[in-house]
């Protein structure tokens, strides 16, 4: 009567059952695996992306015109106020500083420009702002207000590259939510016929259950648990062939991705990325073998 | 043990296969239940190990009327009663003793324990040596001692055998015949659905006699064999 024995007898007939038509569970497993091996492949990339992003933002800086007949005490105020509304570092560039800057950056040709009676540059302020301020949108909003200051003549920041990432990393969020519920329901349809497979395979026994007085549930429980295992063995086969890619693509220099390598190792968080897959695997696994034991099995 | 009032069985679009059946069945009885092929003996056990229920009438087992038990009640009553059938309905992936034990796996009886007591199950019908081989390696008669292992292995109150000699020659006959009238003796209430007129002559049991749905007769001892062979 125990629930432990009542345990050890499910478990024991799910991997019967297993190793009784290894075929079908191969064929179930492979498909479960392929899906979260390409889940976890999209996981990984989009992981790199967001590195990527990252270290673009860390060259973004809005960089704030003032007028020429801004008064350094002005300047200071809205040096203070920037600041304050963005949380990030601001610095002050003086006219001199600008042209300076500017001859260096044209070289031989700038040397014309500190030839000129009166520096024509104005004041201007560079912004390095903090990282949770880096998006495109939040980006957008802070110049629009920073344009409405007083003395402020233009406003420029990094937006076309930044516009660009925010729209290619919502696009594959949104692409990959498609394709992966196509792969996922693909795959719960594939547990779920090797399911149904399995109750008519045995049918004799279901019926022989019910004659001796199995309740519903000890009929169903093993099948549910077939399905639990086929996830499960397919998220382990599936983190096994995402180590075993993300080793090959940093060990090798040249790799197809070496150009988002950011320092020879991928950004993956492995805890977490295995926690998803045994996660998905096992809800995938359950939902299959759910459906066929409400379709398939008459108790 | 078992009652019938007015009980009728119809499958849809069909005539009924039972009509106003009455029948009282007391604890301890072997009951011989008989009649022409189609008269409706194999429905009559389904109504006492609800495989099926009645249209209409009351069926009382064990003094519970089962017309209000739920579905999910079946499994429990069922655990009180052991079945047999003509085919045995063996598991052939299956050892002997692990068919024998497919009635205490589902109580969730641990594993060792399940082992021993059809290991012991199968002494009582003589096939303990048969344990570990399949049961196609067996005869026809050493199979339905398997079969009957099975039904018996967890004490049930009841035992209902449908044709349980229709596949076996007279001498495995008697065999299981005599291993039934054994477990009768000690305690176990048995209704076995047969054609075979020689079985009634010979044991000369309660014996009810179907036909076309009906109860007709209804007789004890001697007289049961002299209905058989009247109207056989
Ligand atoms: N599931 C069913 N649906 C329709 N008719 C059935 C069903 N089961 C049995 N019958 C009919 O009921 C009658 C009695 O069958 P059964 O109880 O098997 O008789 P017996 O066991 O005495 O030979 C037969 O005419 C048979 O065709
Ligand atoms: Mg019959």
């Amino acid at each position: 009567m125990s629930v432990a024995s009542k345990l050890a007898y499910f478990g024991r007939t799910a991997i019967g059952s297993i190793v009784r038509s290894p075929f079908v569970h191969v064929i179930a497993v492979a498909s479960l695996s392929l899906a979260l091996v390409g889940f976890g492949v999209a996981r990984i990339a989009r992981a790199q992306l967001d590195a990527l992003v990252d270290a673009l933002g860390g060259e973004v800086e809005l960089t704030v015109y003032l007028a020429e007949d801004a008064a350094p005490e002005q300047v200071a105020e809205l040096e203070q106020a920037l600041t304050q509304r963005t949380g990030g570092e601001v610095h002050r560039i003086s006219p001199a500083e600008a042209l300076g800057r500017l001859a260096t950056q044209l070289g031989e040709d700038g040397k014309a420009l500190t030839e000129l009676p009166q520096n024509p540059l104005p004041w201007s302020l560079e912004v390095r702002l903090p990282k949770a301020a880096r998006d495109a949108e939040a980006l957008g909003e802070l110049s629009r207000r920073t344009r409405a200051l007083p003395f402020v003549t233009g406003v420029d920041y990094g937006e076309e590259a930044l516009v660009r990432l925010g729209l290619i990393a919502r696009a594959l969020e949104v692409a990959s939510l498609v394709v992966f519920s196509l792969v996922f329901l693909t795959a719960v349809i594939v547990v779920s016929a090797t399911l149904q497979l399995a109750i008519f395979a045995r049918r004799e026994e279901i019926e022989i259950q019910k004659l001796v007085g199995a309740t519903d549930r000890f009929v169903r429980v093993p099948f549910l648990l077939e399905g639990l295992l086929q996830g499960l063995l397919a998220s382990g086969l599936a983190l096994g062939a995402l180590v075993g890619l993300v080793r090959w693509l940093e060990s090798s220099a040249a790799g197809p991705l070496a150009f988002a390598r950011l320092d020879g190792q991928l950004a993956v968080e492995w805890p977490r990325l295995a926690g998803e897959l045994v996660g998905i695997g096992c809800a995938l696994g359950l939902s299959g073998s759910f459906i066929a034991v409400r379709r398939f099995l008459r108790v | 043990m078992i009652q019938m009032f007015h009980v009728t069985k119809a499958y849809p679009g069909d005539p009924p296969v039972l009509v106003d059946i009455n029948l009282d069945i007391d604890k301890g009885e072997f009951v011989f239940l008989t009649g022409p092929s189609g008269a409706g003996k194999s429905t009559l056990l389904k109504l006492m190990f609800l495989a099926e229920r009645a249209t209409r009438g009351q069926v009382l087992l064990a003094g519970r009327n089962v017309a209000r038990l739920r579905e999910s009640g079946i499994p429990f009553l069922r655990r009180n009663i052991g079945v047999v059938f003509q085919d045995f309905k063996l598991l052939p992936t299956r050892t002997v003793a692990e068919n024998v034990g497919f009635t205490l796996d589902v109580l969730g009886t641990p594993r060792d324990e399940v082992r021993d007591r059809s290991l012991k199950m199968l002494r009582r019908v003589g096939l303990e040596h048969k344990a570990d081989v399949s049961p196609l390696k067996l005869s026809g008669g050493e199979q339905q001692r398997v079969s009957l292992a099975r039904a018996l292995v967890n004490d049930p109150a009841l035992l209902l055998a449908d044709e349980p000699t229709g596949n076996l020659d007279p001498a495995l006959t008697v065999e299981i015949m005599d291993l039934l009238t054994d477990v009768n003796a000690r305690g176990t209430t048995i209704v076995v659905a047969t054609h075979d007129a020689t079985l009634i002559e010979r044991y000369q049991k309660r014996t009810l006699r179907l036909e076309k749905g009906t109860v007709v007769a209804d007789e004890r001892g001697a007289k049961a064999a002299r209905l058989m062979s009247q109207t056989a």
